[in-house]
């Protein structure tokens, strides 16, 4: 039951990406839907590390800008694009490894502030080589990405190329999560002890796993640097990290398709107003006067009340739902939700 | 020749000598059990045979190769597996996704192989789970494969570490008081299991305090007391032992 409920969503989601630009005309409405595809590549490669693994990495926004600028910058200097690219995620990837080999010996709080430093190191790292970066000013006039004489220059275009790099990662990612290496991850989550007991080279995993999320991370820079066309430090910050990292949480540890929910949820709701027409103006600018407190709120809310996240809780809904008839009084509390 | 030999290991942590010096010998095929009161670094020396501790003197010899200060996934892989005191299992997953994890060392499939769904992925799945289910038959645990291991009754949790230890596909098992906070009926279960286990041609050596288990179902058995070896031998020799009686009527009877 629960795995044909799934398989019904992801087809209707795909239709809907699908179908979305041919729909909707409205340009900014496909901006933001293409940012909700961005954001889901960075989540998806968070997911393994934090969600599965239980490796938490407030450094994120330091890789996507690794792949941002590197690609931005190759680009520019008349690399091909899909060079640019594997020069983007690369160069993250490298600095993921760079990173992960002294700090995953630490753990917890330890590991969270051993990112966070790396975050604000590579944030200064941005703004100071100016050389290079264009420094606080930025980097001006990125191409549009191209393979060949296949132009991504059209908003359309462009939300296609995301959302097929989006079809991508998140069946790559599954087919991992569902098996042996997804199964190590998920066990270093659960006890790293145990998992040694049962033969896995928890060091070795993590570094990977770490590596994986920091690629992924290039990625979505990489895409965002010839989206926009302009790089600058100040989308790489601490506070983008904590919003990836509240993402995951809201979705749910372990759970792809929970991070997947977070992500398009906590996407769209400073733009409320674009997905929701007719939503009063007081309310919508109560919304995004306090996007930044509502995301703190939730991610507090996720910790306190939620552990399991949006992906427990739609998993016990489906259980009351279709599990027992018996419980006749519960189906329509879970219907009403 | 013996299978494992432990060689005058010693372990101190702080001031405290925890393992003073101690040897013994495990021969392939028995039951072989380390017993002595609380403190007497039972479980210290299980954490050095394994390679979750380096001792600071003395060595571990598995079938001629040293496996002291290997790290413990490297020994698991040479043959050697164990279980724990609190049993350390993977709580958010099921009873089958735990016995699977078992089974790491001895499968393939990576990062890369599993997200490009490689040919060989399918196949193997299919295959450990298969071996998973037979595993979990094993010690009378399918019917509740899906369950979390951490919504299971503690008797059944300390079965699914030993299903997990055996989806290792272990030459010698070490078992760090498998029957702790077991009823009777699950006990004798247990040694039943143990014996099972035995059968199929893997070694057991287990610490543990129930003295019925012990002399029920060990070949040989070593007593440490205050980090020292103090008797071995067959259940019946040690249980007339005089040093081994005053060690354990010094602190508390035994339970049998």
């Amino acid at each position: 039951m629960r795995g044909s409920i799934r398989a019904i969503a992801i087809i209707a989601l795909t239709i809907g990406v699908a179908i979305t630009p041919f729909v909707m005309t409205d340009r900014y409405i496909l901006r933001i839907l293409t940012f909700v595809g961005i954001n889901l590549i960075m989540v998806a490669g968070l997911s393994l590390l934090f969600g599965y693994a239980g490796q938490i990495s407030l450094g994120q926004a330091a890789f996507y800008g690794l792949g941002a600028y590197t690609s931005g910058y190759l680009a520019k200097a008349g690399v091909p694009w899909l060079l640019a690219l594997v020069g983007g995620v690369a160069v993250a990837a490298i600095g993921g490894l760079l990173i992960a080999l002294p700090s995953l010996r630490l753990k917890g709080h330890y590991l969270a502030m051993a990112t966070l430093g790396f975050g604000e190191i590579m944030l200064f790292f941005f703004t100071e080589t100016e050389s290079v970066t264009g420094g606080s000013n930025g980097l001006r006039g990125i191409p549009a990405a191209s393979i060949g004489p296949l132009e991504f220059a059209t908003p359309v275009a462009k939300y296609f190329l995301v959302w097929s790099v989006v079809a991508i990662v998140l069946v790559l990612a599954a087919n991992i999560v569902r098996r042996r290496p997804g199964r190590a991850l998920r066990a270093i989550h659960g006890s790293e002890t145990g998992a040694q007991a049962c033969g896995i080279d928890t060091v070795r995993v993590k570094i990977q796993v770490f590596v994986l999320s920091a690629g992924l991370g290039g990625l979505a820079g990489v895409l965002y640097a010839h989206y926009v066309g302009f790089v600058s430090p100040s989308t790489f910050t601490l506070h983008y990290s904590l919003i990836l990292v509240t993402m995951v949480a809201l979705g749910g540890m372990g759970s792809l398709g929970g991070a997947v929910a977070g992500t398009v949820l906590l996407t769209l709701l400073p733009y409320v107003d674009a997905i929701i027409p007719g939503l009063p103006r007081s309310t919508v600018e109560l919304i995004q006067d306090w996007t930044n407190d509502i995301y703190g709120m939730v991610l507090i809310l996720v910790m306190l009340f939620m552990p399991r996240g949006l992906a427990g809780w739609a998993t016990s809904l489906v259980g009351r739902l279709g599990g027992r008839d018996r419980a006749g009084g519960s189906v329509h509390q879970g219907g009403g939700a | 020749m013996s299978m494992l030999s432990v060689k005058g290991i010693t372990k101190r942590f702080g001031g405290v000598t925890a393992v003073d010096d101690v040897s013994f010998e495990v021969f392939e095929g028995t039951i072989h059990a380390v017993i002595g009161p609380n403190g007497a670094g039972k479980s210290t020396a299980f954490n050095v045979m394994t390679g979750f501790d380096r001792p600071d003197e003395g060595s571990v010899v598995f079938e001629g190769a040293t496996i002291t200060g290997m790290r413990p996934h490297r020994i698991v892989r040479l043959g050697v597996v164990r279980t724990f005191q609190n049993t350390m299992l993977f709580d958010e997953m099921t009873a089958l996704e735990n016995v699977l994890v078992g089974m790491h060392a001895r499968t393939r499939v990576g990062f890369l192989g599993a997200a490009l769904s490689l040919p060989g992925v399918r196949a193997e799945e299919r295959l450990v789970r298969e071996q998973a289910h037979r595993i979990l038959r094993l010690v009378d645990m399918d019917d509740v494969h899906a369950v979390p291991a951490g919504d299971l009754p503690h008797g059944q949790r300390r079965l699914l570490e030993i299903a997990r230890a055996l989806a290792t596909e272990p030459r010698i098992m070490l078992l760090d008081e498998p029957a702790a906070g077991l009823n009777n009926v699950e006990t004798a279960q247990l040694g039943e299991t143990l014996r099972r286990i035995r059968d199929t041609g893997v070694t057991v050596v287990i610490v543990e305090h129930d003295m019925g288990l012990v002399m029920e179902v060990s070949d040989e058995i070593v007593v440490l007391n205050e980090g020292r070896k103090i008797a071995e031998g067959p259940p019946l020799l040690i249980q007339k032992d005089p040093a081994v009686i005053e060690a354990y009527l010094g602190e508390e009877a035994p339970d049998a």
